[in-house]
């Protein structure tokens, strides 16, 4: 039984139209991928699961995104205050701005179980400090007393986490958690919400530019091209065998881990901005597989073995 | 033969705060920094944020002004150069800057951001020189047309690439690149890459290539150094080499892989990196070590070398 699905979902701003088609659905204890390159509407698609559209001036057009039973495009505005932080958790990429530079970290993270969860200052701060410790998050209690410049980067994040965890949330949206973070520390911290994921049967959807990072922690992958989704499936099949065209060649990008004998692969031409999305398959001026069909017909989802892609020549396609 | 370029000893030291009622605190950037590199190869220099690889690329070039040690270029000694000979000698050696953004001057059209080394030079523009900002544009794949746009109506790779046609303008012999590709898409980052590739088969270019991913690192370089808070830990001979610091072990753990078949079981390295200003006497990467004995804590390791490959560890793997 899914815990989030999301049917459909289209968004637009003002005229602009950045996204469209996306479906997905994740469980509790799964970790569910979107990667994409800058603009493919990846971020777009966080915001909406977190009702966060209209801070921005967008609106949700088509589709529906259901989260336990409720549409969460329907929700008022009063309901979104419950279930925004308390049982969907938001884990954005720069904990640099994510925390109030003026307050210290203890009140910001106990906040949301008195928020959310109704306790009193104390109980919470019992809480905080019990996560912050989950977290590997040296002295606690001291930890409490500073302010967010006195930490680092990846203690940061992890305070950023504490937060999201706070509140005991089904769901937790990750958005580029480790991109502003150095290796060894994106390490720890991908290890980190790897275990919650198991420990906590939280369902983590990971939003990520970086296809070795889906590949290490993500059961299921959805790669989005130009504000579509183009190709979805398990995290095995995605790397082993893709079926689209452009998650073919994006995989053929990454210089981690080639043979001596094995060079980049060149994807020609540059991703299309929101003003200019080409008709048809959006991939088309830059695909090696490229027909009529793709310039003139946006190719539709269908099932190829486990996975799925929006392709009209799908790769290693039997029948 | 000797090397394009000679380092050695190479040291910035930075001091911060200070004043009626404090002592200034001051901090190694760069510690001692030795390594030749031969014309035509690349060197990566590789470490995370804060290990002063980026200082190193600049004082390489004398955009900073060394606290101590030798760069020499051809053989000859830059730190005793005046700024005018300096000059002269940048354009035989050239730098692209990370954030390419930043490092083109907005009110700039793409012709004048290109053909500006020519200007600096006293090389006056005038008629050949359209032609020569159309070939330059050309060479980094860009349709000349663009020379009259302004930075802002290009994308993130675009304007890496007028950084590379800039660089290059000159003819140098040496590019120093500092995360040329840490700002852009992966799939850009390809393109970057395999440019960068051709580039130094046409013209004979030898490259020191500044990057946190060692990943990366190991596909584009033939020699790698690691840096760790200023120093260098190891030196790597050839891209294949393993890791005998514990640190480039544990880097080159914390670099993923793309097959979700390989996924790592290794427990991450506690810790972080400590404040530069407020180092241990001894191996600066002692409390992070799986592998650190007493010794460790108080005698800083000196780079060893074994054959062509340099370590600077008490215990090595």
């Amino acid at each position: 039984m899914s815990i989030l699905e999301v049917r459909d979902l289209g968004v637009a701003f003002g005229p602009i139209h950045p996204l469209s088609g996306v479906n997905f659905s994740i469980k509790k204890g799964e970790t569910l991928g979107i990667v994409g390159e800058s603009g493919s509407g990846k971020s777009l698609t966080a915001m909406s699961i977190m009702g966060l559209l209209p801070l921005f001036g967008g609106r949700i057009t088509s589709g529906s995104i259901n989260f336990d039973g409720q549409d969460l495009t329907k929700l008022t505005d009063r309901a979104w205050r419950k279930l925004r932080g308390g049982r969907i958790g938001l884990i954005t990429q720069n904990p640099m701005t994510s925390l109030n530079p003026l307050q210290k970290i203890g009140p910001q993270v106990d906040e949301v179980a008195i928020l959310h969860l109704g306790m009193s200052r104390a109980q919470a701060r019992t809480r905080t400090v019990e996560i912050l410790g989950t977290l590997r998050i040296p002295e606690p209690e001291a930890t409490c007393n500073r302010y967010p410049h006195q930490m680092s980067g990846g203690m940061k994040q992890r305070i950023v986490i504490a937060m999201a965890l706070a509140a005991k949330p089904d769901a937790l949206i990750a958005d580029e958690p480790t991109t502003a973070l150095d290796v060894t520390v994106q390490a720890q911290i991908i290890r980190l919400l790897d275990d919650l994921v198991k420990k906590r049967d939280l369902a983590l959807v990971l939003i990520t530019h970086d296809m070795s990072v889906i590949a290490q922690t993500c059961d299921k992958v959805v790669v989005m091209y130009a504000g579509r989704a183009i190709e979805q499936g398990p995290v095995a099949t995605i790397f082993e065998s893709p079926h689209h065209p452009y998650t073919q060649a994006l995989i053929g990008c990454i210089p981690h881990g080639l043979a001596e004998n094995e060079r980049l692969n060149r994807i020609k031409g540059t991703v299309p901005t929101v003003m200019n999305y080409p008709k048809g398959c959006p991939f088309h001026p830059r695909c090696p597989r490229a027909a009529t069909i793709c310039s003139t017909t946006q190719p539709q989802f269908a099932s190829v073995g486990e996975s799925s892609a929006a392709c009209h020549f799908v790769i290693g396609d039997a029948s | 033969m000797s090397a394009l370029l000679e380092v050695r000893n190479l040291t910035k030291r930075f001091s911060s705060g200070g004043g009626l009622f404090r002592k200034a605190r001051s901090m190694h950037a760069v510690n001692n920094v030795s390594f030749d590199l031969p014309k035509g190869r690349i060197i990566g220099v590789v470490g995370e944020s804060g290990c002063g690889k980026s200082t190193l690329a600049r004082l390489i070039l004398r955009l900073i002004e060394p606290s101590g040690g030798e760069v020499r270029f051809s053989g000859e000694d830059l730190l005793a150069k005046r700024p005018a000979e300096m000059r002269c000698l940048r354009a035989r050696m050239q730098m692209v800057f990370q954030d390419p953004y930043s490092a083109i001057d907005p009110r700039y059209t793409i012709a004048r951001a290109v053909s500006e080394p020519f200007t600096v030079q006293g090389i006056k523009p005038d008629g050949i020189m359209s032609n020569t900002v159309a070939q330059l544009l050309e060479m980094v794949g860009l349709n000349p047309g663009l020379s009259t746009s302004y930075p802002h109506q290009l994308s993130g790779g675009q304007k890496q690439r007028v950084g590379i046609a800039r660089a290059l303008a000159l003819r140098p012999t040496l590019l120093v690149l500092d995360e040329p590709t840490a700002s852009l898409d992966v799939s850009v980052q390809a393109q970057i890459i395999t440019l960068l590739e051709e580039l130094r088969g046409e013209f004979g270019l030898t490259y020191l290539f500044i990057s946190h991913d060692l990943g990366l690192v190991k596909y584009f370089c033939d020699e790698i150094l690691v840096m760790y808070l200023g120093r260098i830990v190891e030196f790597l001979p050839a891209t294949g080499a393993a890791a005998r610091h514990p640190y480039t072990q544990t880097l080159m753990d914390s670099t993923f892989e793309p097959d979700p078949k390989r996924r790592r079981t290794i427990e991450p390295l506690l810790g972080e990196v400590p404040s530069p200003f407020d180092l241990p006497p001894g191996c600066a990467f002692a409390e992070r070590c799986p592998h650190a004995t007493s010794i460790c804590r108080v005698e800083m390791p000196i780079l060893l070398a074994d054959g062509e490959h340099r370590t600077a560890c008490h215990n090595p793997i």
